[in-house]
């Protein structure tokens, strides 16, 4: 065996992202590591490539015991990682992205000559073919990560760890890096695979470890298993069902037709690929998938916070494409975002002005900010959110996240829009303040609201969700109604796999 | 930030006898409370960034060889000693606090710009020409001119605004550049078409303006003038404008977070022009405040060698943007520049001594953005990451 | 027309571009690692005043000249503190230290010299004047390159060799990388911040040759302010040279010429003001030609041109 990670936890305050997890690997073999967003696959990888430190937990490489420090540590034992989002530079070569760090010099002098030479050597011995003297940037994405690829090799990895590697590839890319994976496991080369995508893990792996709530459910030899059985260990999970009345969907609120945004330059695969779909009054829909498949551009696309190449949006009745985030909220829209630091509120400022944004015409009149009718606007929302603030100067910066989180809801669920959208409404938020904000978003469409609900927590969309849409590689792979959606299905849907080819689910 | 369960009105507790506590109970609600502790912590950085000022304006003293004591005795009196010499001051601050007004409102919405001294220049040459040469009562020629001051400034301030808006030209460069600009066009206008060539002097100068235009004085035999009204004016102001309007809010929320700003469906390019009409409009407003109230006609360098601008831009970086700071600031500045001039008289030092005190108060007002910064890096590091 | 373009003319122009020249190689190497410096004023006039303190003291030019520059990279060493190892924002940092500059200098001149405005000694020595041997004997090129301070040739050599170390040697390939994209540059183990630090360092010592050849280079004076905006002329030139020496170089060249260009209009009866004012417009016109790429815009929608 050539590693073996034994008992690994990793505490971080009150989050256990991994608790006691075994995980080994041969010589040769090639190791997938499933699981869903949060489930702590990345933490554990983290952790071997000296990223971070275990709470507690061994690592044994070749049988000596191992700590690494850092990446610099973990890469001169040998074990190397390709990040999910690409560590290049755009405009160097592709040989000099490779030998960075380790360059061929004679004297102070950077020979790229050599470098190109040697680049050349690597790519042929493994199968690899690269044009060493071409840019990056002008590479399409699959030889950018054979670029990425053939710098964890020249620097002699013997251990490679690829982190969702065919997230942004299309399907011809993916069978050549199946391809480029196997060679390497022919060559005596370890690689450690993390996916969501489970029939690339079939068709490639020797092994599958199944990791849920930084626990391993299962590992099996990949002929001993498959996609379903997976997908059943990586979410099952008692479901806590929400007293909610059936639905009683009215007239279409939000339209999505064949919204399209194409990838960037190098990118074959557009981010949204002809999205349609439709979500009504009076009905929540979930749009389910692991995050990076296209709905965070999705969402921003509808608020009009990015622009979108083809297709439309209507809100109301009335065409939304292209228009300001302004114009697009005046129409009718409320946006709970991904990212609440980022986007959803300014962390420096205080509770009452993070309170008041898109609400001027509410709280303001004649020009002038009524700071009365704000006070009494949040003093509201805290007694119905249970939101703890201290008082109204506080910053908001300093509330938690659950308070903060709730804060944005209340402020985006009491403008009473027809269309609200909740993206990972309850990412990185404690259970109480969940509990709130899914209580709320279900008043809303009680009330009469459209709820476009986007999260990559199935849980989340199994228990709010009216209808089901599942989200892969930028396209609606997925529509089902909530009484026929099973975890079993969606996962599948989520992982690459079809309704159809489930076969007796 | 407290660790949970730490007893805040523990230290009166230990400090002050019973009966004493029952005396001084604060009467006041939670809230106001926290506020008030707030604005004690806000106070606290400022006053240290003056300590530290001092203290590197002793060891500037001790090398040229003068007594510490004494020149900062000076000092004072120079800036604060009589009425005469607090008119002064106010006098010498009202165009750093119209320039910092101006100034603290761009930079709070983001915007760098760094063109106030172009601003001011053009805004005082035109109120000077608005003044000699309008027809009209002595009293509408002063409005006109205070207005062709207000115009002018905003008017070069907003040219570099639409630079940025139409071509995307870094606005730090351009207003920097604008203001060599400004000021070699004024420097022209004043040794060629429009020079005073009555006098005997020679000096690049228009003509005087009437008496009947100037600006009133507001105690008789003192410089001070009525700009100054207007720069407490505009304080308050500009204060309750952040504060209580929309626009305003807009402008501090684009500064703070534009991604919130954007989401929220705040408009860059209106706040954009906004923030460029009135920061260029306050510069001309100082500019034509000096001219209509001091000086009486447009003198060339009179208004740059002081260094009324920079130290505008100045007292708002000192304030971190905040109107009333500003305002706060903008007299600190002058009168330690009325103090250096006190300490010129009076002592060996000289008066330069000002701009080394100022120099410390920017360094460590700099750093002090740092220090907030490595706290909030600290509370952010005790989270893990993403997993 | 001649009499507008003639030797003078260019000569005059080498000489009043190096100090642009070498500040904008400092502006330049500190954008390539990812630092927007706008303290090259404020370096350059700190540095013409020291040069001239230790002209005084020493009565020996090159060890002014190394004077300024050891000041100015203390200076610099703070400067790299507070915006890489305490992530202050780099642009108060860097207006902070212009301020420092005039107020420092201003004082200086009374604490050491105890005069107002301006410094001038007949009796100090200058900068030499470098014949070269074969060069000066050249009709029109000869006389246009030879008769220089040593500095302004170092300017034009640096230019040559900063553009090898950038693109030849594995420092410079590691700077543009630590510049170009720090985290992956981080994640091959490149140490980003040190290579932030070493590039502030050079700029500052740049900015030391360049406000010593300012003092030093023709007349030996110091006024009050002397850089009149050569600071920010460099960093648009560094800019327009796309950060890249041997363009930094041209650039500087183009400001150098229409700088000489403009007092030689004076010698027409122009007035000064609108000579002097060429370069500032040339600036701003060039700003149209490049794409600042530095300059974020976190205004408008994502994917919108």
């Amino acid at each position: 065996m050539l590693l073996r990670m034994e008992g690994i936890t990793k505490v971080y305050g009150g989050v256990t992202a991994n608790a006691g997890v075994d995980f080994t690997l041969r010589e040769g073999e090639v190791h997938a590591l499933v699981g869903e967003n949060g489930a702590g696959k990345t933490t554990l990888m983290r952790i071997l490539y000296g990223e971070e430190q275990p709470t507690s937990g061994t690592i044994r490489l070749r049988g000596r015991e191992v700590s690494f420090r850092s990446p610099d540590d973990a890469i001169r034992a040998g074990i190397g990682m390709v990040h999910q989002h690409f560590m290049l530079f755009p405009s160097f070569t592709v040989a000099e992205n490779i030998v960075i760090g380790r360059e061929p010099a004679s004297g102070v002098v950077f020979d790229r000559r050599k470098a190109a030479e040697e680049v050349r050597r690597l790519s042929a011995e493994y199968g690899m073919p690269v044009d060493p003297w071409r840019r990056v940037a002008d590479c399409p994405v699959g030889v950018q990560q054979r670029v990425e690829i053939l710098k964890v090799l020249y620097r002699g990895a013997d251990i490679i760890i690829l982190d969702e590697p065919s997230a942004v590839l299309t399907p011809l890319e993916v069978r050549e890096l199946l391809g480029v994976i196997r060679g390497l496991a022919d060559r005596g080369k370890s690689v450690i695979l993390i996916t969501h995508k489970l029939q690339e893990v079939m068709d490639a792996a020797d092994r599958i470890t199944v990791l849920r709530d930084g626990k391993v459910t299962g590992t099996f030899a990949a002929a001993d298993t498959n996609a379903e059985e997976l997908s059943r260990l990586m979410v099952g999970r008692d479901l806590v069902p929400l007293d909610k009345r059936p639905a009683s969907p009215g007239e279409a609120v939000l339209e999505v037709r064949d919204l399209t945004i194409r990838g960037g330059r190098g990118k074959a695969r557009p981010v949204l690929d002809r999205v349609s779909f439709i979500v009504r009054a009076g009905e929540i829909v979930g749009v389910a998938g692991v995050s990076g498949n296209g709905q965070t551009e999705l969402v921003q696309a509808i608020a009009g916070l990015r622009t979108v190449d083809e297709g439309a949006i209507l809100l109301a009745g009335h065409d939304i494409t292209g228009e300001t985030a302004r114009r697009i909220r005046e129409r009718g829209l409320a946006h709970i975002p991904e990212d609440r630091y980022a986007w959803g509120a300014a962390a420096g400022e205080s509770v009452a002005d993070n309170a008041a944004m898109g609400h001027t015409a509410r709280f303001g009149r004649g020009g002038v900010l009524l700071r009365g009718r704000i006070r009494r606007a949040v003093e509201g929302w805290v007694a119905a959110y249970g939101i703890r603030a201290g008082s109204l100067e506080a910053k908001a910066g300093h509330l938690s996240g659950g308070n903060l989180q709730k804060l944005i809801v209340a402020r985006e669920l009491a403008h009473g829009t027809p269309l609200v959208i909740a993206a990972e409404p309850t990412r990185g938020v404690d259970v109480g303040a969940m509990e709130t904000i899914h209580r709320e978003l279900v008043r809303r469409r009680d009330e009469g609201g459209a709820v476009l609900l986007v999260s990559s927590e199935l849980t989340e969309i199994l228990k709010l969700s009216d209808r089901i849409l599942v989200m892969y590689e930028g396209r609606i792979v997925g529509e089902l109604a909530a009484e026929e959606a099973t975890e079993e299905s969606i996962s599948l849907l989520m992982t690459g796999g079809t309704r159809h080819a489930a076969g007796g689910v | 930030m407290r660790p949970a369960g730490s007893d805040p009105r523990g230290w009166r507790k230990r400090f002050l006898p019973e009966a004493l506590r029952k005396r001084f109970r604060l009467k006041t609600s939670r809230p106001e409370r926290l506020r008030l502790a707030g604005t004690l912590r806000g106070l606290l950085h400022p006053l240290a960034a003056v300590l530290l000022g001092l203290i590197a304006g002793a060891i500037a003293i001790l090398a040229v060889g003068g007594s510490v004591v004494e020149t900062y005795v000076e000092m004072w009196k120079g800036a604060f000693g009589s009425f005469y010499y607090v008119t002064t001051t106010l006098a010498r601050a009202t165009p750093i606090m119209l320039v910092g007004l101006g100034v603290a409102l761009a930079f709070r919405a983001g915007f760098f710009n760094l063109g106030a001294e172009g601003q001011m220049l053009l805004g005082a040459l035109c109120a000077a020409i608005a003044g000699l040469y309008l027809p009209g009562p002595p009293e509408w020629r002063t409005i006109a001119a205070l207005v062709a001051g207000v115009a002018a400034g905003a008017a070069w301030s907003l040219l570099a605004g639409w630079l940025d808006l139409k071509f995307r030209l870094n606005l730090l460069i351009t207003t920097l550049l604008l203001n060599y600009i400004a000021g070699l066009f004024c420097s022209y206008v004043v040794a060629f078409p429009l020079k005073d060539t009555s006098g005997s002097s020679g000096m690049a100068q228009t003509e005087m303006l009437e008496k009947a235009v100037w600006l009133p004085k507001l105690f008789p035999g003192m410089i001070l003038h009525a700009g100054f009204v207007f720069a407490v004016v505009l304080t308050l102001l500009l204060f309750l404008f952040l504060r209580h309007t929309v626009k305003g809010y807009e402008l501090r929320m684009l500064g703070s977070n534009p991604l919130f700003a954007v989401y929220g469906g705040v408009r860059r390019g209106a706040l954009l022009a906004i923030a460029m009409l009135a920061s260029g409009g306050f510069a001309g407003l100082a500019g034509a405040a000096e001219v209509l109230g001091t000086q009486y006609r447009y003198i060339d360098n009179a208004l740059t060698s002081p260094g009324y601008a920079w130290s505008g831009i100045m007292a708002a970086l000192l304030a971190g943007s905040h109107p009333l700071g500003t305002a706060a600031a903008a007299i600190l500045l002058a009168a330690l520049q009325t103090g250096g001039l006190g300490v010129e008289r009076n002592t060996d030092v000289p008066l330069e001594i000002a701009s080394v005190i100022q120099a410390t108060l920017i360094l460590f007002v700099s750093a002090r953005f740092t220090l907030a910064l490595i706290r909030r890096r600290k509370a952010r590091a005790a989270d893990g990451p993403v997993v | 027309m001649d009499q507008l373009f003639d030797v003078s003319l260019f000569n005059s122009t080498l000489r009043m571009v190096a100090p642009i020249l070498l500040a904008a190689l400092g502006g330049a190497i500190c954008a390539r690692a990812g630092v927007f410096n706008v303290a090259l004023e404020g370096w350059m006039l700190t540095a013409a005043f020291a040069a001239i303190v230790g002209n005084h003291f020493f009565h020996n030019v090159w060890l002014a000249v190394l004077f300024a520059v050891a000041c100015v990279t203390v200076l610099a060493l703070m400067f790299a503190v507070l915006t890489v190892h305490l992530n202050a924002n780099v642009i108060v940092v860097g207006l902070a230290f212009n301020f420092l500059a005039t107020g420092l200098t201003a004082y200086g001149l009374f604490a050491v010299f105890g005069v107002k405005g301006s410094f001038y000694d007949r009796n100090m020595v200058g900068l030499p004047r470098w014949n070269i041997p074969l060069l000066k004997d050249i009709p029109f090129v000869g006389d246009v390159l030879s008769g220089h301070s040593p500095l302004v040739y170092l300017a034009f050599g640096l230019a040559f060799a900063l553009q090898f170390y950038l693109f030849r040697t594995v420092w410079g390939f590691r700077l543009l990388a630590a510049g170009e994209h720090p985290a992956a540059a981080a994640s091959v183990g490149l140490r980003v911040n040190r290579i932030r630090i070493g590039a502030i360092l050079l700029s500052g010592m740049l900015c030391g040759l360049a406000g010593a050849q300012l003092s030093l280079g023709q007349v030996t004076l110091f006024t009050e302010n002397m850089t009149a905006g050569r600071g920010f002329i460099a960093l648009v030139a560094s800019m327009l040279g796309q950060n890249n020496p041997l363009g930094v170089m041209l650039a500087s060249l183009l400001f150098g010429l229409t700088d000489a260009f403009g007092i030689r209009l004076q010698g027409f009866s122009l007035p000064a003001q609108f000579t002097m004012m060429v370069p500032y417009v040339m600036t701003l016109a060039a700003m149209f030609f490049f794409k600042d790429r530095a300059y974020l815009r976190q205004s408008g929608r994502i994917g919108d041109r």
